[in-house]
């Protein structure tokens, strides 16, 4: 992560490790914050087409470097990611 | 009166990995008796008052007096049972180490022989061995690193019938294998035998080390720690699913998520079991300047399939899952009709003539070898492209000049070929679009058999 943008006042940054690196063609990004966790993965998908179904469904999300339980549908009360936060999406590595 | 059914379930499934283990442990008993030699070895011979012999006091001496392994940590690890699943680029990395540190008995599991290919970072494995079974290739070598060890070879890929048998002799368990199937195949035994399990992964430039199900208490318990289905509970879309076959890897990437396994296995089994620091997930990225980094990871998830209260996970039930259907099967990509592919040899003949061939490859295999002529425009750049007409088409080839488009195996290309028929390339069909069968590597088979195998 080499190019990690900077977080000024009201965004998050994301990073994409494996797949979902290659999908988005991103190591990292900053977002818009806050922003409920639950509504994270519609906002990827709205950014980058097909990501749910391909990528993040099977990923692990991490916020502030613990893991985060992504509830299954978006209207649900759950954690809000603040400024200043930094979210991984972690897709299962299987090779070796 | 539903605790007392989940207690019970529990206690049943640890009966029989209980009787599991007995029967494995006589057999071992059977096995050994048959072979063993009418004279005692020295150290056993002659009863001294020390517990390990003096060349293990030499040999062991260096990491024995590093605080917190002692005696006590020596002698734990001498009695200890590992099994090391998977005999490639992470299990030799971590088996050289553990046969090293002295473990007691060291088991691996691999079906596959040594292929030129794995070289490069399966560093127990030589040149000469080339052909060989990897784990009777990994052995040869431990043996010479360190005889005091007792080696387990099991010659065969794990399987939902032979897992249970095969880990219930163990006391823990590495991870070292490369697909989706047999990592959830493997955390689902080790949930069910109560075994703690190093697993790690590792493609291109980034790895994954995790220790799960530890501490390993059964099935249903809470404090338990996570297994693999709580972290990933399901299972990455086939087709994204990337081997380091087609994915590529760096030799020192996974080299070092080996080495982590086996550092993580010697510091269970030297404070005897789970050191009550939390579970975390590891890192590693060669590329950037961010190293490794740690994530917290969370508890036993309550509605698991494996290790919670409501799985329905058996022994018995293992032996007829299927991980294949689970995280699906890729099948050969068939989208062209057998009139719109040419053979290699065909190609060779009319390539003479005006046309077009387009390798699909990706720039830095393009940039390995390539076919004289033709262009290379990575299949990456038709994933999620619209209708737009290609830059790369250069307006001067003649409307009935042919387009051929190659990739390395004749799966990707045949789903561009399909994609320029979509975008009216072909004419309405005044101009031949055709992909090349097989790819390069029918290439090399009919055609030129100097053509670089990577």
């Amino acid at each position: 992560m080499t190019t990690k943008p900077s977080t000024s006042d009201g965004s998050f940054t994301i990073l994409y490790f494996a797949s979902a690196s290659s999908y988005t063609s991103k190591d990292a990004e900053v977002l818009a914050a806050p922003l409920p966790v639950a509504k994270l993965f519609d906002l990827l998908e709205e950014k980058y087409t097909g990501i749910k179904s391909k990528v993040l469904e099977s990923c692990l999300l991490t916020v502030n470097l613990e893991y985060v339980d992504v509830p299954s549908d978006a209207s649900s009360t759950g954690l809000v990611i603040k400024a200043g936060d930094e979210v991984a999406i972690i897709p299962p590595v299987s090779s070796g | 009166m539903e605790r007392a059914t989940t207690t019970a379930k529990a206690l049943r499934a640890q009966i029989t990995a209980t009787e599991l283990q007995l029967q494995n442990l006589k057999a071992q008993l059977a096995t050994l008796e048959s072979q063993e030699p009418p004279l005692q070895n020295e150290s056993e011979k002659i009863p001294t008052k020390w517990p390990l012999t003096p060349d293990e006091y030499k040999r062991y001496g260096r990491q024995m007096i590093v605080p917190n392994i002692g005696i006590q940590g020596q002698l734990n690890l001498k009695n200890s049972k590992v099994l090391i699943i998977g005999a490639g680029g992470l299990g030799c990395p971590s088996s050289v180490y553990l046969a090293g540190a002295g473990i007691g008995t060291l088991g691996l599991v691999d079906g596959d022989i040594v292929e030129l290919s794995n070289l490069h970072r399966q560093i127990l494995h030589s040149t000469s061995s080339v052909g060989m079974k990897k784990v009777d290739s990994v052995i040869s070598y431990l043996k010479k690193l360190n005889p005091n060890v007792r080696y387990v070879a099991h010659p065969h890929h794990l399987t939902p019938q032979n897992a249970a048998e095969i880990v219930s002799g163990y006391d823990i368990v590495l991870d070292c294998t490369d697909h989706p199937t047999s990592r959830y195949l493997i955390s689902d035994t080790c949930v069910l035998l109560s075994k703690p399990l190093v697993s790690a992964s590792a493609l291109r430039t980034d790895g994954q080390l995790i220790v799960l199900n530890s501490p390993p208490l059964p099935q249903g318990n809470p404090e338990g720690g996570p297994c693999y289905r709580c972290i990933f509970p399901k299972p990455p879309p086939v087709d994204s699913v990337v081997s380091c076959g087609d994915g590529g890897i760096l030799g020192p990437v996974v080299g070092v998520m080996g080495v982590l396994q086996a550092l993580e296995t010697v510091k269970y089994i030297v404070a005897g079991g789970n050191s009550g620091e939390g579970n975390s997930m590891l890192l590693f990225s060669a590329k950037g300047t961010t190293g490794f980094r740690s994530l917290k990871m969370r508890k036993r998830n309550a509605k698991c399939v494996a290790c919670s209260s409501a799985s329905e996970l058996t022994l018995e039930g293992l032996k007829e899952m299927d991980y294949s259907l689970f995280c699906g099967v890729s099948a050969p990509v068939s989208v062209l009709r057998p009139e719109e592919r040419v053979e290699a040899r065909e190609y060779e003949r009319v390539k003479g003539k005006e046309h077009l061939l387009v390798d699909v490859r990706e720039k830095i295999q393009f940039d390995i070898c390539s076919l004289e002529g033709s262009i290379n425009v990575p299949f990456s750049t038709f994933e999620g492209s619209g209708l737009e007409q290609p830059a790369w088409l250069d307006q001067k080839l003649p409307a009935d000049a042919p387009i051929y488009v190659v990739c390395r195996l004749g799966n990707d290309s045949q789903i561009v070929a399909r994609k320029l028929k979509e975008l009216g390339l072909d004419q309405n069909g005044t101009r031949e679009i055709k992909d090349i069968k097989g790819g390069l590597k029918a290439w090399r088979d009919q055609v030129d058999s100097s053509w670089p195998e990577y």
